[in-house]
């Protein structure tokens, strides 16, 4: 997993900005909150606009440290606990705590039936956060150009939100790193590709060279748009580029 | 005359209520608790709940059944006659003692405005409820266990998920108070409208009655009462 370097959690949806609202409100109240949603929606950057200084803890391990005793927890006021959902006995673990006060988080299919958290805020995902997501791509894609020395914009990239904050730091990352690359770097990159895939098993000359006709081919068909004008530009047979497009008929 | 006078002023004082009827309906004689009842029950249905349970022959006759009139609750009734002019009820009130545990535990000072808002974003968001405050914002911050206070107002809000609209309401109660440790406090009222009927959860009672607040349903519309703490 990535780790965030967002520093503040992004709100500029409406549904973002409530839970904001929200967690700031449930700040100075001495009452357990809960922070639930699907992988990278902001979880962990919401908790820290509710609690900055408090001790944080993966439930899980959390739980494991109160049964061997290996945890002093009269020394906290204050804990923060991810992924509540996983905990192995969760009313055990709620009456060991009864008097810190926890910020948790948890997936959205967590039931809390004993009423052990008063606050609860749900993040939706990026998909319904148009606002925060253009927000969001344009501080990776700043983010991942001063470190590629590259100008590429949030326009020139293709994301992928499947999970969320995290898939979208990844695919931008990656394809300006993509971008960014020259000739050389490129060939080194397939090299190491090569050598590894030959160490894994015989491979013929035929099944690896996709790897440089498939975007060739889906290049072009991007620029040139026909057939005709493909065979042309590239110099190359339309009967033979027309058997190529069908042999990768599926990675096109 | 010093024994009338005595019993009179024992039946005053009494927390049950105690009604006399003629048989004509008519009132002729009730204690301060039967005047408080009267606001939520008229006295002919009082009357026909008299008729109703009456001893077949001269005599008193106690029933225990479940009562409840609003936020009164009764768990039993004494109805009796000794002639065929009269006719005597007393309802047995239900008094819980638990709230009085919770009054004083873990209580903090804070804006109840601020909580109402948190637990209804929280219950009610993301769905196109159109809500209507009416918050008088002359109540100062006020001494609640917020724990229970927002687990109460959770779930109430549950209670309207499926509502298109709500109205909430804020305000002290006229001429009501709460005698806590002797102490007098004025009364908060939420008050929770939809546009259609909401009834009481057993969840909502349960909770409210660990957060030492009254709720109670009047023709779909929910009440929570709880005292003024500075």
């Amino acid at each position: 997993m990535i780790e965030s370097s967002m520093k503040k959690f992004i709100h500029h949806s409406a549904s973002s900005k409530k839970a904001l609202q929200i967690a700031q409100m449930s700040s100075s109240l001495p009452v357990n909150v809960l922070i639930s949603g699907d992988i990278g929606v902001g979880k962990k950057l919401l908790c820290k606009e509710i609690t900055q200084n408090a001790e944080s803890f993966d439930a899980l391990e959390l739980e494991q440290l109160i049964q061997q005793q290996k945890i002093d927890l009269q020394s906290y006021s204050i804990i923060v606990a991810y992924n509540i959902d996983k905990l192995l006995n969760k009313k055990q673990f709620f009456q060991n705590i009864t008097s810190i006060r926890i910020i948790a988080t948890s997936s959205l299919e967590y039931n809390d039936r004993q009423n052990n958290f008063p606050v609860k805020i749900e993040l939706e995902p990026l998909s319904k956060r148009k606002n925060d997501l253009i927000e969001l791509t344009k501080f990776y894609t700043e983010e991942a150009n001063k470190i590629y020395l590259c100008d590429k914009t949030a326009k020139d990239i293709e994301v992928d939100i499947s999970e969320n904050g995290i898939s979208l730091k990844k695919s931008i990352y990656k394809s300006i790193l993509f971008n960014s690359m020259s000739k050389d770097e490129m060939m080194n990159a397939l090299y190491n590709y090569f050598i590894n895939e030959l160490t894994k098993g015989t491979k013929s000359y035929k099944e690896l060279l996709e790897i440089f006709e498939v975007p060739l081919i889906k290049a072009s068909k991007n620029i040139y748009k026909s057939q005709v004008q493909m065979a042309k530009n590239l110099d190359i047979n339309r009967i033979t580029l027309r058997k190529k497009i069908d042999t990768y008929f599926e990675s096109i | 005359m010093y024994k009338e006078n005595f019993y009179k002023k024992l039946v005053n004082e009494s927390i049950n209520p105690f009604v006399l009827f003629n048989n004509d309906a008519k009132l002729i004689d009730y204690n301060n608790e039967a005047e408080i009842l009267f606001n939520y029950l008229a006295p002919s249905k009082l009357f026909e709940l008299a008729l109703a349970h009456s001893p077949h022959n001269f005599g008193f006759e106690r029933k225990y059944i479940n009562l409840k009139y609003t936020k009164l609750s009764f768990y039993a009734i004494l109805v009796g006659y000794i002639d065929d002019e009269y006719i005597a009820i007393e309802l047995y009130k239900q008094v819980n003692t638990e709230k009085e545990i919770a009054k004083i535990h873990n209580i903090k000072l804070v804006n109840i405005f601020s909580l109402i808002e948190i637990s209804k974003s929280t219950n009610l968001n993301n769905k196109e409820i159109k809500i209507e405050e009416i918050y008088d914002v002359s109540i100062p911050e006020v001494k609640v266990n917020i724990n229970n206070f927002l687990l109460t107002l959770n779930e109430c809000f549950v209670l309207f998920q499926n509502s298109k609209t709500i109205k909430i309401k804020v305000n002290i109660k006229v001429g009501e108070y709460e005698i806590i440790d002797i102490k007098k406090h004025n009364v908060i009222e939420i008050e929770c409208k939809s546009e259609s009927k909401i009834e009481l959860s057993k969840k909502l009672e349960e909770q409210a009655l660990k957060s030492h607040i009254n709720v109670y349903e009047i023709e779909g519309v929910l009440k929570m009462e709880f005292p003024m703490i500075l």
